[in-house]
């Protein structure tokens, strides 16, 4: 790669050689920017920080939020959208704080709300794919009803609390790095390795590359469709254990900011709605950058309003360079 | 009654969408509701109902206007709370609605600059935009109260000629929207750009300002609907307006419009917010929790969505 573009500065001079650097950069997704300029604040401001305990008990809390935003990576690449990851966070909290699941080994407690990811992946596949309605309306509707039913069963209370075997795993470390983040980190390895081997992922990136051309030459857009819906739900579902446990109580109201951070960190990383482009790495880097400046901001004392600011802008700009882009 | 008819768009008109649907099912919900709860036909209930439904209605009506373009403004919620947050400032009135104005322009015109010029999905662009006006509206207002200027609350508790003054603020926005779809090129164009971006930029549609024109446009009934809200609620509130952009989406969807551009029609999301706002008001009478409300309408938006077959896969 250096050899061949040292051959082309001596081409083409100083300017090519600039404008292909200047091409390089808007290749890279804007979170490896994001993240650069966060850990130099970090270091600048206030160097205390800049431990790796203290940055991973950062990015532990984000864990979470990155299984669930491998889904929705998958899903954005396929052309369609999860909003319903909140409402799966949400109903995944309440099965596990609610007392309904009390009693029952670690493997039943993890694997219910997968049971529940599932059913809800499904549900949102077969309606975007088979019915063919809009995935923005299915997913938000399916995400309205899972809120509604929480809300319903506990008349609006938060439930109880996490049982402690749970608890002990969302805190408990080896070495230095959080047991959550190496969840996160083995995830997402799994979910990089299927795409790159499996044809499902090429199946992704013709897709996401030319959806008229991938329906010509006979690819199964349907299954491949819900295939991306179910894991989505699945890994929201992971995510939504470790952020129950995590948290170690019962909550209704996290729902929303899930949704929005997950989608943000997908796009910060260089996906958009079928670009064809993109891989795990990017959005994986995506959540830490978010970790990291709302950890920095909180060390600021800037409140939630002006992180919806700072969080709405990031998308924005994200959004609009590669508009520029693929223009 | 000929101006009704003007209003109206020809019954066997595609480009206006499956809007009887919603009529009969607003017929049988009506006759469901009044038949289990005598009380939602008496005037005090209804002229109730009329004021529950007016922001939905204005709301509604702007989202028409981008989504038969074939966008989609999610914005339109929290730019409501950002609305009610700016009316409680202590500012003098033309101030204050002139700062509104600002705001909603604003907003609107970013939406539509990132959507049309910049080539940003409209989803991303306005889920990023609700993000910061949420944040701005709780930076204006933390919490809710303030006191709304009395010429607002008159304007939306009075009543006129004996009805109540939601209705004019409903009509008032009907005949605004009507004229500019159905009696404006701006209208005509709207369902070009819908049904199809390219062939419309063939013949001559300058599609990008169109687009950043509907933005606009269903910024400022927004901001319609945040005055309302304010003079109703008689307090800034900067989570009010939350459950308006899927509320207003569900509205225009039940109305037979489609989301993916190109067809829809006033009439049908005018209908279909009444639907939504009735069968809140009758499961309130029928004591259903509201928790299950949500649940309901959750369910009905599905329902829709899934009567509505598209020829694509996807957004």
């Amino acid at each position: 790669m250096a050899h061949t573009l040292e051959a082309s500065s001596n081409a083409g001079g100083a300017n090519h050689w600039v404008r292909a650097l200047g091409r390089r950069l808007i290749e890279i997704p804007p979170a490896y920017f994001v993240l650069a300029a966060v850990l130099i604040a970090i270091a600048l401001l206030n160097p205390n920080l800049m431990k790796p305990q203290v940055l991973l008990t950062f990015i532990r809390q984000s864990a979470p939020l990155g299984v669930a935003v491998l889904g929705q990576l998958m899903v954005m690449r396929a052309r369609s959208i999860d909003l319903s990851i909140g409402g799966v966070f949400i109903i995944t909290n309440y099965l596990l704080t609610s007392g309904l699941l009390g009693g029952q080994p670690v493997a039943v407690l993890v694997l219910a709300p997968l049971v529940v990811g599932l059913v809800v992946g499904l549900v949102n596949g077969a309606l975007i794919a088979l019915v063919r309605a809009s995935a923005v309306i299915v997913t938000l509707g399916v995400s309205i009803i899972l809120t509604g039913i929480v809300l319903f069963m506990s008349s609006g209370r938060p439930p109880g609390r996490v049982p402690d075997e749970l608890r002990a795993i969302a805190n408990a470390r080896i070495d230095v790095v959080p047991v959550p983040v190496i969840i996160w980190v083995v995830a997402a390895v799994i979910v990089a390795v299927l795409l790159k081997t499996l044809i499902f992922g090429r199946y992704l990136t013709a897709i996401g590359s030319n959806p008229q051309a991938a329906r010509f030459s006979g690819l199964p857009l349907p299954r491949i469709v819900v295939t991306t819906h179910v894991l989505s739900g699945l890994l929201a579902a992971l995510g939504g254990v470790m952020f129950t446990a995590a948290l170690g109580v019962g909550s209704v109201k996290f729902g929303p900011e899930i949704m929005m951070n997950s989608i943000a960190a997908t796009i910060l990383g260089g996906v958009t709605f079928g670009s064809g482009r993109g891989g795990v790495a990017g959005p994986f880097v995506g959540v830490v950058a978010f970790a990291l400046l709302f950890a920095l901001m909180t060390v600021f004392g800037i409140q939630e309003p002006g992180k919806l600011i700072v969080q709405g802008t990031v998308i924005a700009v994200a959004a609009i360079i590669y508009g520029m882009r693929t223009r | 009654m000929a101006m009704l008819s003007a209003l109206l768009p020809a019954p066997r008109n595609s480009r206006a969408g499956p809007w009887y649907l919603v009529l009969a099912c607003l017929v049988v919900v009506v006759a469901v509701v009044s038949w289990s709860a005598p009380l939602f036909l008496t005037p005090g209930n209804l002229s109730n109902v009329a004021a529950q439904i007016t922001p939905l209605v204005i709301t509604a009506i702007g989202q028409t206007l981008v989504i038969i373009t074939g966008g989609l403004d999610l914005s339109v919620g929290s730019l409501i709370s950002l609305t009610t947050a700016i009316i409680v400032l202590d500012l003098p009135g033309w101030a204050m609605v002139l700062l509104a104005i600002a705001a909603a322009v604003t907003v609107g015109t970013v939406n539509g600059v990132g959507i049309a010029y910049l080539n940003v999905h409209p989803i991303i662009m306005t889920l990023a935009s609700m993000s910061v006006v949420q944040g701005v509206a709780l930076i204006t207002r933390p919490v809710p109260g303030g006191t709304v200027p009395g010429w607002i609350s008159g304007a939306v508790n009075e009543s006129l000629f004996g009805l109540p003054a939601a209705l004019v603020w409903i009509a008032v926005a009907i005949i605004l929207a009507a004229f500019l779809i159905y009696r404006t090129r701006f209208g005509l164009h709207l369902f070009a750009i819908g049904g199809n971006p390219n062939s419309a930029l063939m013949n001559g549609v300058r599609v990008r300002r169109n687009i950043v024109l509907t933005y606009i446009l269903s910024s400022l009934f927004a901001m319609g609907a945040g005055f309302f809200l304010a003079g109703r609620i008689a307090s800034g509130d900067a989570n009010v307006g939350t459950v308006f952009g899927l509320d207003s989406i569900t509205a225009v969807a039940l109305g037979g419009t489609s989301l993916s551009g190109g067809v829809g029609s006033l009439v049908g999301t005018v209908l279909g917010s009444v639907l939504v706002g009735v069968i809140g008001n009758g499961m309130n009478l029928m004591n259903v929790s509201a928790f299950l409300q949500i649940v309901i309408k959750g369910a009905l938006l599905l329902a829709v969505v899934s009567v509505q077959r598209r020829k694509q896969i996807g957004l």
